[in-house]
């Protein structure tokens, strides 16, 4: 059986709830090494979560992020990644 | 922009938030429950097996009213080698030892007590930050910008909680304090779950399918969760690991289980943290922390949910005494919510375990481990290993301290091993009730 990273979404927009923070951003890659929905691509000197349609609310960036260039909030109410079984 | 007063408002419905919701309700507190899904359960949160032995707790009777997937009473453990497999089969109590669930039922279930028991719930509502005067937290704001007023805030978001990290009172956290959890639910139908799963849960140990923790598999009704994954470290990903879906790839092709989900079907996928040390502080003015928000999981066993219900009503109580005695200073909160969580003989002795297994885990070679597990399994649990561990160590080393530490210990829990049949009999008459 073949590992399949099968998740839903609610409908709606969530917002930019990952960002980065140009500015405190080194391009180290450790967001996107830890990213298991490969959100985070490089773009130029710096890591940009550019794929965050795919984005499971995980937090793993924000916590490797020795930077503090990841900023991480929460999706609007009743919108982003919904899980089933638990 | 509207303002309400509350008495409390508790943030996040899934384990520590419904229970902290009706407790509070139940007190005569003017209640609001927040939670950012539509229905409690879906958000990104986990955790299958509800352990009996804290169950048996008066508090936490009522749980056993809730959605049940399979009733758990067996455990069994394969250790892994390019050599031969062995396999443990443990049936450590008499009765019930875990209640499986799936959490977008038993969630929306618990969240509906909350209600019932008088507290206010909105759904799909994110609170986005928190109102602080003076340095103490006064509220919270939603997603809608409503501005919403409490006397006290419970915070029962999760590992991720933002209401936590926007108090300064959880910080970024990596190594051997996180835990990265890939989990798949693959559905084979309640039969063929039933024949090949039957009512027991299952711990693996094998080359490349997990980083310092236990994959497992958890059987629901007619899914089977398996789950690993590893410590948020440099070393989470090498030797042509790169993703926890390669752990999980590989413990899904060990010849045992290939067998065992023969026909089946990925269902869903999910990835999680897991904090597996305590906070150093869980209490701000204002505000408590429960559950995982405030690092109550038992480190090491990946064991969260009950410990969650607990901290959740011990909030819920002790935002009453701080509400009657117009105190709800960061001292006084920590004092009484404190009092209630050391006074808990099973959350006492099972963060004494996890402490001592989490540290000879970290400390061994996988080769080590596995001896020590099968030290476990033969020896009746964790509980045992540390026990016997300090026991032997200290009667090899002539160092009594060890002696008596393991003596003090195993007096300690008398209460908790004692649980047994009693479970049974409480959940039989809790489900004729329902
Ligand atoms: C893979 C895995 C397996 C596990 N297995 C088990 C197990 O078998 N048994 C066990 O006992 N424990 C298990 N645990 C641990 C357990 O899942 C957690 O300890 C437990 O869920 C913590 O409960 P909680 O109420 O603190 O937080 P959560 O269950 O995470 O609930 C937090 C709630 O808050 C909501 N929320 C978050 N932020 C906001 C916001 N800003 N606004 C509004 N709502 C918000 C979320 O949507 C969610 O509903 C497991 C953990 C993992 C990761
Ligand atoms: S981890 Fe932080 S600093 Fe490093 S690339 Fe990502 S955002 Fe930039
Ligand atoms: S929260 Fe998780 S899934 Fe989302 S971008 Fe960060 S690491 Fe990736």
């Amino acid at each position: 059986m073949k590992v399949e990273m099968k998740v839903d979404y609610y409908p709606g927009d969530p917002g930019e709830f990952v960002r980065v923070d140009e500015s405190k951003c080194t391009g180290c890659g450790e967001c996107a090494k830890f990213c298991t929905r490969n959100v985070w691509v490089q773009d130029g000197k710096i890591f940009r979560p550019k794929n965050l349609k795919a984005c499971v609310e995980c937090g793993a960036c924000w916590n490797v992020c020795e930077f503090d260039a990841v900023i991480f909030e929460e999706p609007k109410g009743g919108t982003g990644v919904r899980f089933e079984y638990g | 922009m509207t303002e309400v007063e509350y008495d409390v408002i508790i943030v996040g419905a899934g384990c520590a938030g419904p229970a902290a919701a009706k407790k509070a309700a139940e007190l005569g507190l003017k209640t609001l429950l927040l939670e950012k899904s539509r229905t409690p359960g879906e958000k990104n949160v986990s955790g299958t097996c509800l352990n009996m032995a804290a169950l048996v707790d008066p508090d936490l009777h009522y749980l056993m009213k809730g959605p049940v997937e399979r009733e758990i009473t067996e455990m069994h453990s394969y250790m892994i080698t390019p050599e031969r497999t062995t396999m443990f089969r443990e049936t450590p109590s008499e009765g019930l030892i875990l209640l499986s669930i799936r959490r977008d039922h038993f969630d929306a279930w618990h969240t509906e007590e909350a209600r019932k028991a008088g507290a206010e719930v909105r759904l799909a509502t994110t609170v986005v930050d928190i109102i602080e005067e003076n340095d103490a937290i006064k509220g919270v704001i939603t997603d809608k910008g409503e501005k919403l007023r409490a006397k006290v805030i419970i915070d029962a978001a999760g590992v991720n909680s933002i209401v936590g990290r926007k108090a300064g009172l959880i910080p970024k956290r990596k190594g051997t304090d996180m835990i990265l959890y890939v989990t798949v639910n693959v559905h084979l139908g309640e039969k063929l779950v039933t024949e090949r799963f039957g009512n027991s849960i299952y711990y693996f140990l094998a080359p490349q399918t997990q980083y310092k923790t236990w994959p497992w598999a958890f059987p629901k009704k007619d899914v089977v969760t398996f789950g690993t994954g590893g410590y948020l470290d440099d070393n989470l990903f090498k030797d042509g690991i790169n993703s926890v879906n390669d752990y999980m790839q590989n413990l899904l092709d060990l010849p045992v289980i290939k067998e065992k989900i023969k026909g089946g079907k990925i269902a869903s996928w999910g990835l999680h943290l897991e904090f597996d040390e305590a906070l150093e502080r869980r209490t701000r003015d204002g505000l408590i922390l429960t559950g995982e928000a405030g690092g109550f999981v038992i480190p090491f066993l990946g064991e969260g949910m009950v410990e969650a219900f607990l901290t959740g009503i011990y909030a819920a109580q002790t935002a009453a005494k701080a509400i009657e005695a117009n105190d709800v200073s960061a001292a006084f909160l920590e004092e009484h919510f404190m009092e209630y969580y050391t006074g808990n003989v099973f959350l006492q002795s099972f963060r004494y375990v996890a402490d001592f297994n989490k540290k000879s885990i970290l400390s061994m070679p996988d080769e080590e481990i596995a001896a020590m597990m099968q030290n476990v399994c033969i020896g009746g649990g964790f509980i045992s290993n540390a026990i016997h561990y300090n026991w032997m160590k200290g009667a090899d080393e002539d160092d009594m301290s060890l002696v008596q530490e393991a003596k003090d210990f195993y007096e300690f829990i008398q209460p908790y091993r004692q649980v047994g049949s009693e479970s049974v009999e409480i959940y039989k008459k809790m489900r004729a009730e329902k």
